[in-house]
């Protein structure tokens, strides 16, 4: 640093960032969402019906046998994402100050993403070779062993794409960090294989007489646990109290509380809480994903070339502008196959036009400017202009709008819950919410209350975070406020 | 104006195209594609024979075994105005009847070669007794080709039965495409002493269900070349206005039958489009109302507490999912374990039509709300329901739209001139900053079309959400189809109103 008393100037985004952190109500919004983040990751250690580890009892009182049903009924992704959050935060955090933090949490982005892309290709993988007409095909998807040619397949596949992606410039590092991720996350997805079943009844008499002991988390339910002797109990009721006339009296089990009632199906409120934050942040955050992708691609093709791509393109544009987007949605979620996969591809699809008429606005500015004609000039590619050139200074508005897009995103996801047309199998807040008013007509006021707060805090958190990045970053607005 | 108008109303064109279509595709996307709801009806029949034909009719008459885009074709070329081919006819009761479809023709003919083809002549009857005629055979005609169709699949099925009993080392010899020698096919498991047991009774099952299907064939051809006689006497007349006799005309668009209800699709629509629009055309101007003052008095005491409460209070309220206010709204003000000051659901008392219009006092003495009271009243909470999201938007507009004006030169020049603030406010910024809240509207309004969904389900309201999503649940594609056409038609068209009016209110702007 040369001079008394001067100063590095602070990068624009992390300028932008100390602005957003001035905002109280942008720290309001960023405390919650990494509130529902630690459920997001933490929900199954924080409710779940397996207890963490079961001793069996003799007659004697020693212990025959010992399991942990909890830790073995963990699904890949549960492990990829709590891996994610005890290593990876740290890391991005506190990690080698060489590297910078932005590149940090572009390859932990990038990484969790690969994995994350591994688990959901086997799945996809296995799930329709089940239904192969190809014999040998069908065979591989029932392996004893799990069906480990299909998850070499998917982590090969996903290794490949990830490699193609430069956030590690040097090439050996990058394939040696790509390959270790698919090598642990096909690893995973082998070890984990099916989920065992397992009977919580059983569990549960055995526990009540004696038989074994079980040491519970903290919420012992899960959201796909119900009992119909516990149906629609109001908050804090204990399970003695509903059922006297079982052998639970005294019993661990009948000292267990609900504390946020139960819903229709009796199945815990909180635990389905707790849970939902998992689909909610993962629905914002790909299906916003998916629209920046495809709105950013046909913006800056728009915007790029102009003349009849900008035309025919443009009419694309209009046309989905024109669509009552819920309308569609309704319609896509309604015959589609109700998979949370499905849902966050036709969210992202149907919600792109406003990245798309951003980037290609920007990208029409930037074009005239003399750093492009610069690099158009020296004869760069037109990959190297669009991508390295145009395309970091022509982002930003997009960026600035993609917290509004989330909360889009999120509402959306409830709504379509609400209908019923939501992921089958998965706890959301949507379809809790639906549940409030039932067909008897008699309103259920936890169930109203409590997912709707949770719908309610997640959205206003992105959006006041999104309203704070806009001042933050609008050249204009900050102009105007001098 | 005209060629612009003119040009708007032709690009809308392959806009609603490109909707429908993209609906299209969805449907045809979904497991068990488009007849899927078709096969759940048919799956409540008991008998799996009665089924499987009831399937096959059910494919006939809706053409769902055609590639998609074909199908596409079909729909389109029902709902366009103008229409080619054979004119068809309108009864008195507007039911449109268009020209008997040809039949299929028997399939593997190579192996049971059909009946000859024969035509038929006779001179229909004229006048009353026409009509008579013509509906006595278009009823023929429909029962024998169902009657037809049905044997069609009993016969592949009885085929599919024998290829089974002969197992693999038979049937490879079978050339599935037709390319094999009839006579072989036809001998195969007589001519072989080592074949499996029951296949000889197999194989009398498939000709006897193959001349079953060659007898019906005869009788629906029959049928359908009388009743087409008949209609090209014309019964009734011809729907539309014909341009060019059965070569041409223009009729309104023919939405097909709602298979769910056995209604015309276009019955259903007529009764829930006006109910969506009341409640969207109620909602309108509450939010402008409600937002263009609260975003100008923002503007003018810019950093004061009047912008920060209501520029907080509506990003609050524009966090707040229209399904979660529904339901809050039902819950707590409507239910009767709360408050119970608005009734659950519908539009209208179950008393209504013998309300009178107005309120007035009965000749008890009692006080009767009326028509319009008790509509108002059933509406309050759909239409709250609808407009809160859209203050957060509008005001934020109007207020940013303002400030620009006031930086701007002519307002400095006007300030300069001495002339006093209330009128630079109203006059001149104001009047400047209203025209781009008209272009809001091309945002707010699809989205609002959509909240209404929500609402009308939350409320039990019977307007096109409830509708669509009633065709969804029982995946009726022509209802569908039929919604997303006439949603989209109706958001395109405010959107052009939204345009004509910039015209009329801004003189800068000329479309030409």
């Amino acid at each position: 640093m040369r001079g008394i008393g001067a100063r590095a100037a602070k990068s624009f985004w992390a300028d932008a960032w100390d602005r957003v952190r001035a905002r109280p109500g942008a720290v309001f919004g960023i405390v919650w969402i990494s509130i529902m983040g630690f459920f997001a990751v933490f929900a199954p250690l924080l409710a779940n019906a397996h207890p963490i580890l079961m001793e069996q009892l003799a007659a004697d009182g020693s212990v025959e046998a010992r399991s942990f049903p909890l830790i073995s009924n963990l699904t890949p992704t549960d492990w990829l994402l709590m891996a994610g959050a005890i290593f990876g935060l740290p890391w991005v955090f506190f990690g080698p100050a060489a590297l910078g933090r932005s590149l940090r949490i572009a390859v932990l982005a990038a990484l969790l993403a690969q994995g994350g892309a591994t688990i959901v290709l086997s799945q996809v993988f296995v799930w329709t070779s089940e239904g192969s007409s190809l014999p040998w095909l069908r065979a591989w998807a029932r392996l004893d062993a799990g069906p480990w040619p299909l998850i070499a397949l998917a982590g090969l596949l996903s290794a490949v794409v990830a490699v193609a992606v430069p956030i590690i410039l040097s090439p050996r590092r990058r394939v040696l960090a790509v390959a270790v991720v698919a090598a642990a996350s096909s690893a995973l997805v082998w070890a984990t294989g099916a989920p065992t079943i397992v009977n919580h009844e059983k569990i549960l008499l055995d526990e009540s007489a004696g038989r074994i002991r079980a040491v519970w988390t903290l919420i012992p339910w899960s959201p796909e646990y119900t009992r119909s002797d516990l149906v629609a109990q109001a908050p804090g009721t204990q399970v003695s109290e509903v059922l006297h006339l079982d052998g639970f009296r005294g019993t661990p089990f009948g000292a267990r509380r609900t504390w946020l009632g139960t819903d229709a199906l009796g199945g815990d409120v909180l635990a389905q809480l707790l849970w939902a934050c998992r689909l909610s942040i993962s629905i914002g955050l790909v299906s916003t994903g998916i629209s920046v992708l495809i709105g950013v691609t046909i913006g800056a093709l728009m915007g790029y070339f102009g003349g009849w791509v900008d035309l025919l393109l443009y009419r694309v544009v209009e046309i989905f502008m024109a669509v009552p987007t819920l309308f569609v949605l309704i319609v896509a979620a309604g015959v589609l196959p109700r998979n949370t996969y499905v849902m966050m591809a036709i969210i992202g699809i149907f919600s792109w036009t406003g990245a798309a008429r951003f980037t290609r606005a920007e990208f029409l500015r930037i074009r005239q400017m003399d750093f492009v004609q610069a690099a158009q000039a020296t004869g760069l590619p037109v990959r190297s202009v669009l991508m390295r050139h145009m395309l970091p200074n022509g982002v930003t508005p997009v960026l600035v709008d993609t917290s509004f897009a989330i909360a889009a995103a999120i509402t959306i996801e409830a709504t379509l819950s609400f209908l019923g047309l939501g992921p089958d199998g998965q706890a959301s807040w949507g379809k809790m919410l639906s549940s409030a008013t039932a067909a008897t007509g008699t309103f259920v006021w936890w169930l109203a209350v409590f997912p709707g707060l949770a719908i309610f805090l997640s959205v206003l958190s992105y959006n006041l975070l999104g309203e704070a990045m806009r001042d933050a970053i609008d050249p204009k607005l900050r102009k105007a406020a001098h | 104006m005209a060629t612009y108008l003119i040009r708007r109303l032709l690009l809308m064109i392959p806009t609603v195209l490109g909707i429908t279509l993209m609906v299209f595709l969805i449907v045809a996307l979904a497991p068990g594609g488009i007849g899927a709801g078709l096969a759940v009806q048919g799956g409540q029949m008991s008998d799996t024979s009665k089924v499987a034909q009831m399937q096959a009719y059910m494919e006939d008459r809706y053409g769902l075994n055609d590639p998609v885009v074909v199908q596409y074709g079909r729909w389109i070329a029902r709902v366009c105005p103008v229409r080619f081919g054979t004119t068809s006819l309108e009864s008195p009761s507007g039911e449109r009847i268009a020209v008997p479809r040809e039949l299929p023709e028997p399939p593997m003919q190579w192996a049971f070669p059909a009946p000859a083809a024969f035509e038929v002549t006779f001179t229909p009857q004229s006048g009353d007794a026409l009509v008579v005629e013509f509906r006595t055979l278009q009823r023929d005609a429909e029962g024998r080709r169902r009657n037809y169709v049905g044997l069609v699949r009993a016969f592949k099925d009885a085929l599919a039965d024998y290829v089974r009993v002969l197992g693999a080392p038979w049937t490879e010899r079978l050339d599935p495409k037709g390319g094999a020698d009839p006579q072989k096919f036809r001998d195969l498991p007589h001519r072989h002493s080592a074949a499996p047991k029951g296949a000889a009774a197999a194989w009398a099952k498939v000709n006897a269900a193959a001349a079953q299907m060659h007898q019906a064939w005869s009788l629906a051809e029959e049928a359908r070349q009388r009743a087409t006689i008949a209609f090209a006497a014309r019964p009734f007349p011809p729907a539309g206005i014909e341009v060019i006799r059965d070569v041409v005309s223009i009729d309104s668009p023919d939405f097909g039958v709602a298979f769910s209800r056995n209604r015309p699709v276009w019955d259903l629509i007529k009764t829930a489009l006006p109910v969506t629009m009341l409640i969207n055309l109620i909602a309108f101007p509450i939010i402008y109302l409600v937002a263009v003052p609260t975003g100008v008095l923002a503007s003018i005491r810019r950093g004061g507490v009047a912008d920060i409460a209501s520029g907080f209070l509506f990003l609050l309220l524009y966090s707040v999912p229209v399904v979660l206010a529904g339901v809050f709204a039902i819950g707590f003000l409507a239910n009767n374990q709360y408050l119970g000051w608005f009734p659950v659901s519908g539009l209208h008392d179950s008393a209504e039509a013998t309300m009178t219009f107005l309120p007035h006092t009965d000749s008890f003495g009692v006080w009767q709300r009326g028509w319009l009271l008790d509509t108002i009243w059933h509406l309050a909470l759909p239409v709250l329901c609808l407009v809160y999201g859209g203050f957060a938007v509008l005001s934020k507009q109007t207020r940013a739209s303002m400030l620009d004006n006031f930086n701007a030169d002519y307002v400095r020049t006007a300030r300069a001139k001495g002339v006093p603030r209330k009128d630079i406010v109203i006059s001149h910024v104001l009047r400047n900053s209203l025209l781009p809240l008209i272009t809001m509207f091309v945002g707010i309004f699809p989205a609002m079309l959509g909240g209404s969904v929500v609402v009308e389900r939350i409320f039990t309201i019977p307007g096109m959400g409830s509708l669509v999503i009633e065709a969804i649940n029982l995946r009726d594609r022509e209802l569908i189809l039929a919604n997303t056409f006439m949603i989209s038609s109706v958001s395109l068209l405010a959107l052009l109103l939204a345009d004509i009016l910039y015209a009329l209110c801004d003189p800068r702007v000329a479309y030409e």
